[in-house]
């Protein structure tokens, strides 16, 4: 079970960036001194690897290492370094690339590297890290040299598919993938999935807190709940609460225009804050408290003050300019 | 991949234009003398809860969001005097049907919260998970937006 959450994350952590903004992030690795579009994917993947980054780099002087204790912590599951060839603390890497390869076999999307044996081969300075850096560098220098080309691809690719509905996404599969189209269109899915998640998790008040998709749709659903039984609620309100037959049209406006808004009772934000189950329920004994106050006097006068809140609460300090129209007619048929 | 994912557009129209539409609703039903005997309140309630629907869905884009247009077709079973529906060339149901049945392998964690979503979001039947998704931001927005309007209301009417 762990380790299908851990998978889970490093499914979210990949998804964070597209394939384009990874090479990107690729090429500037290759300056030193950069770590600004690092520092924020170091913080969320330091909870997994619960530094072993500090344990790595700080036996080393080296340049080249760092950037390879910093690709494979993002980069492992795609740069697909065989297991044995890592070292000390890579064993946790190890584990966490046997999990992955395991739980996610065929799930993530990888840019398939040509085998280009050719390319620069960079002499280390540490015998230890050989393979490995020349693994990593290789890796790097084939991306650097394949991100150009990739971005023509994409960028025709996306030019193709705005001017034709009915072209097809060209997805390439990642090294060591299983390149099967049903496993790719499966992660393209669930790449979908999981930007529409982190969209909704802005949209929900409380969700930033929670990792995890599971948990995440669950606190979803709670509040597309906890909305609809608000709005029954309100509509019980309203049903009970009659306002005035005959409003005074001039008056209203006049008091219109002079009178503040109102504010907004703190109600709402109770009710639109707790929709966890607890806070929910005193919100309730609150509405139907109210409810049941009004329902005794189902029948009693609403003065015309009332009414100025009313426009008020609508205006929230705004000029009423298009309003005025609308208003004086909703007003008279409310009358009715 | 990269390029082909425009952006997801949940823009929703500002508070006034819910509050209009929910006010001409509530005008609506006034004029149908509902609100003279007070032992109807049930029957009452249930109308404004569907005006307050009906209203939303309409000021949300009417037919042009899947979720307000299955709201609409569900209100106006049997007389639909109210909306026009597009005809729209339907896709072929056993094609959803299959797709879904594929989606209980794809993380069945997933899956099974999707389902109890769909159950919530009105017209959630016949959609994929991502489309699904897609159509629940832009109902939790116009959701909120109703429940702010529908306060601003309660508020404004009830006794100081």
């Amino acid at each position: 079970m762990n380790g299908a959450i851990e998978a889970d994350l490093l499914l979210d952590y990949n998804t964070d960036m597209s394939v384009l903004e990874r090479q990107r992030a690729h090429l500037k690795y290759l300056n030193p001194g950069f770590d600004s579009p690092l520092a924020g994917f170091f913080s969320d993947s330091s909870m997994i690897n619960g530094g072993v980054i500090d344990g790595f780099l700080g036996t080393d002087g080296l340049n080249l290492p760092m950037i390879y204790g910093q690709t494979t912590v993002e980069g492992d599951p795609r740069l697909s370094i065989s297991p044995e060839t890592m070292i000390g603390t890579g064993n946790f890497k190890k584990r966490k690339f046997d999990t992955e390869t395991k739980d996610c076999d065929g799930k993530k999307k990888k840019i398939l590297m040509m085998n280009r044996e050719d390319e620069v081969e960079e002499e280390d300075e540490k015998s230890k890290l050989t393979e490995q850096n020349n693994g990593s560098t290789k890796s790097i220098k084939k991306m650097k040299n394949k991100a150009k080309k990739e971005e023509n691809s994409y960028s025709n690719d996306s030019s193709k598919v705005t001017i034709q509905k009915t072209d097809y996404i060209h997805v390439r599969a990642r090294r060591g993938q299983a390149t099967d189209s049903h496993s790719i269109a499966e992660r393209v899915r669930r790449e979908k999935i999981s930007e529409r998640m982190k969209f909704l998790q802005d949209l929900v008040p409380g969700c930033d807190k929670i990792t995890g998709k599971a948990g995440m749709l669950d606190e979803i659903i709670n509040y597309v709940q906890s909305l609809q039984r608000q709005i029954e609620f309100l509509s019980m309100k309203l049903a009970v609460v009659n306002p005035r037959p005959d409003f005074d049209m001039d008056d209203i406006f006049a008091k219109e225009v002079a009178s503040t808004p109102m504010t907004v009772v703190p109600s709402p934000e109770m009710v639109n804050s707790g929709y966890s189950h607890e806070m929910v329920n005193s919100g309730y004994s609150n509405e139907m408290v109210s409810s049941g106050y009004l329902h005794f006097n189902p029948m009693q006068q609403v003065d015309t003050t009332s009414s100025d809140p009313l426009s008020s609460c609508f205006n929230n300090g705004q000029a009423p300019s298009m309003w005025d129209s609308h208003v004086q007619n909703l007003y008279g048929s409310l009358g009715v | 991949m990269a390029s082909a994912d425009k952006t997801i557009n949940t823009d929703v129209p500002e508070k006034d234009v819910f509050a209009i539409h929910f006010l001409q609703s509530l005008s609506n039903l006034r004029t149908q003398n509902l609100f003279n005997s007070p032992d109807t309140t049930n029957y009452r309630v249930r109308k404004i809860k569907k005006a307050a629907y009906v209203s939303m869905a309409r000021a949300a884009g009417g037919t042009s969001r899947l979720w307000s247009r299955a709201l609409l077709r569900r209100a106006t079973k049997g007389n639909n005097k109210i909306v026009r529906f597009p005809r729209k060339k339907r896709k072929v149901t056993w094609k959803i049907s299959s797709k879904r049945r594929r989606s209980d392998q794809r993380a069945p964690v997933v899956e099974e919260a999707a389902e109890r979503l769909r159950n919530l979001v009105p017209g959630g039947g016949g959609m994929e998970t991502s489309k699904l998704m897609e159509e629940t931001a832009h109902y939790i927005k116009c959701l909120s937006m109703q429940v702010k309007v529908m306060q601003c209301l309660v508020d404004g009417l009830s006794p100081k």
